[in-house]
């Protein structure tokens, strides 16, 4: 049977299922759970039950009351999802809130990302601001700081955190940040990695292998298995060789 | 039951892996999250973990990993990955359960993964020293389990003894237990056998892969 494609452009209300598209651009409620090809939400778009979609695209306001199961989802506009968000390859250059876990292969922040539990991938990439209440974890953690993010513990291979100084050095980092200069920066109580690299970031312990901390870093305790780098502009209170 | 516990650090480095590994089989859910203890210590949070088990599951990834990719790995040894519809007809030939096994046998064909596992964990009980009428006891208490045998993380069952005195006779009594750590028995009881229903699971699941 060839599934059906239903577009709200109005004020209307949609029973779960399966269809093939869904696109709201009106207001609308999907009252079970859905099983589509392509979500489209650019007006707002209110799930009541669990999503799974193969995409799923938010332009305008979109939220998902249970849990969300997609190959892509990019939200340029505002998303929440109450429950755990399983994504393959997510991008978020809006403002995205997930109440439970992100897991995905690929997770791309320029806006504003917001996460309840962890966050788990295998590139994570941010240009953007985050707040992970849990574990960010993945293999590649590349972050440029723009305003302050925070998450519990960062844990991976290679983790490179930079400051997104428009100075770019030729300015005092620490000064910049001193002074409030909108130079991001990031707090977690733990990062772990075998390759650290981390810059304006406080933390009360880093672990790993080659561990290099730049400008701008207040750590507490830094334990290296084989070379530590510390900037003149960081502060590290105990350094402790494994 | 207090479990030797291993700082993270010292799994690194007796184990040889790095950082990246521990996370990345951590998020293939290779290692349980039940498994990641953490505890305050002097110089803060660590993380620490039941010793045997880490080191035994990290020594089955490193020697399986050769062959087949983590994905394939997660169905073999992550506890939520029990196969799922399987029927097998000849436990006796999977070494958890031997001939050793065949008095607890209870129809000709036909044992689903979670029966298996009580077949098994039968055998451990013998191979440990109890009676067959013991032995035949957990059997029967563990085989209708199917849900708590495909998740089996922190489940243990075991056989208690208590000896009743009265009017000059003494009657021991033995009972079996399943249930989630940490388990208590009363003071005038006694563990008599305790089975770890993970690992055991686990050895059926390398054992069923073995023979396939």
């Amino acid at each position: 049977m060839e599934r059906q494609s239903v577009s709200i452009a109005g004020s209307g209300r949609l029973a779960g299922g399966e269809y093939a598209h869904v696109r709201i651009s009106g207001s609308g409620r999907v009252e079970g759970d859905v099983v589509a090809q392509e979500i489209r939400v650019s007006g707002a778009g209110k799930f009541h039950g669990n999503v799974k979609a193969k995409e799923i695209e938010v332009s305008g306001a979109g939220k998902f009351a249970g849990r969300v199961e997609a190959d892509t989802l990019e939200t340029s506009g505002s998303c929440g999802i109450e429950g755990d968000a399983d994504v393959k390859e997510f991008r978020s250059s809006g403002a995205q809130r997930v109440g439970g876990s992100l897991r995905g292969h690929y997770v791309r922040v320029s806006g504003i990302l917001s996460v309840a539990r962890d966050v788990e991938a295998d590139v994570f990439t941010s240009s953007g601001k985050f707040e992970i209440g849990g574990l960010l974890s993945a293999d590649r953690v590349e972050v440029k700081l723009v305003g302050d993010s925070r998450a519990r513990e960062i844990g991976g291979e290679n983790i490179d955190i930079r400051a997104s100084s428009g100075f770019n050095f030729g300015f005092s980092l620490t000064r910049g940040l001193r002074l409030g200069f909108g130079i991001g920066t990031l707090a977690v109580s733990e990062i772990e990695g075998d390759s650290v690299h981390i810059e304006a970031t406080t933390a009360d312990v880093v672990r790993g292998k080659t561990v290099h901390i730049g400008p701008g870093c207040r750590i507490g305790r830094v334990e290296y298995a084989e070379s530590l780098d510390v900037h003149a502009e960081a502060e590290v209170k105990e350094r402790v060789k494994q | 039951m207090d479990e030797d516990l291993i700082a993270k650090k010292d799994v690194l480095e007796q184990a040889g892996i790095s950082y990246g590994q521990l996370y990345r089989w951590k998020r293939k859910g290779l290692i349980p999250e039940a498994w990641f203890i953490r505890k305050a210590t002097v110089t803060g949070q660590e993380t620490f973990f039941p010793k045997e088990k880490i080191l035994s599951r990290i020594a089955q990834i490193q020697s399986l990993k050769e062959e087949q990719s983590l994905d394939e790995l997660v169905q073999v040894l992550a506890p939520e990955a029990a196969p799922e519809a399987m029927s097998w007809d000849s436990p006796a030939t999977l070494p958890p359960i031997g001939a050793d096994g065949r008095k607890l046998l209870w129809k000709e064909s036909g044992y689903t993964f979670a029966e298996l596992v009580a077949l098994a964990s039968g055998v451990h009980a013998l191979r440990s020293g109890a009676r067959p009428a013991e032995a035949k006891l957990l059997v029967d208490l563990l085989r209708t389990e199917e849900a708590v045998l495909r998740t089996p993380t922190g489940v243990t069952a075991l056989l208690g003894e208590k000896t009743l005195e009265q009017e000059g006779f003494s009657v021991r009594l033995t009972l079996g237990v399943l249930g989630r750590e940490p388990l208590k028995l009363d003071r005038e009881s006694r563990v008599k056998h305790r089975t770890d229903l993970e690992k055991i699971a686990e050895q059926v699941k390398l054992a069923l892969r073995g023979v396939a």
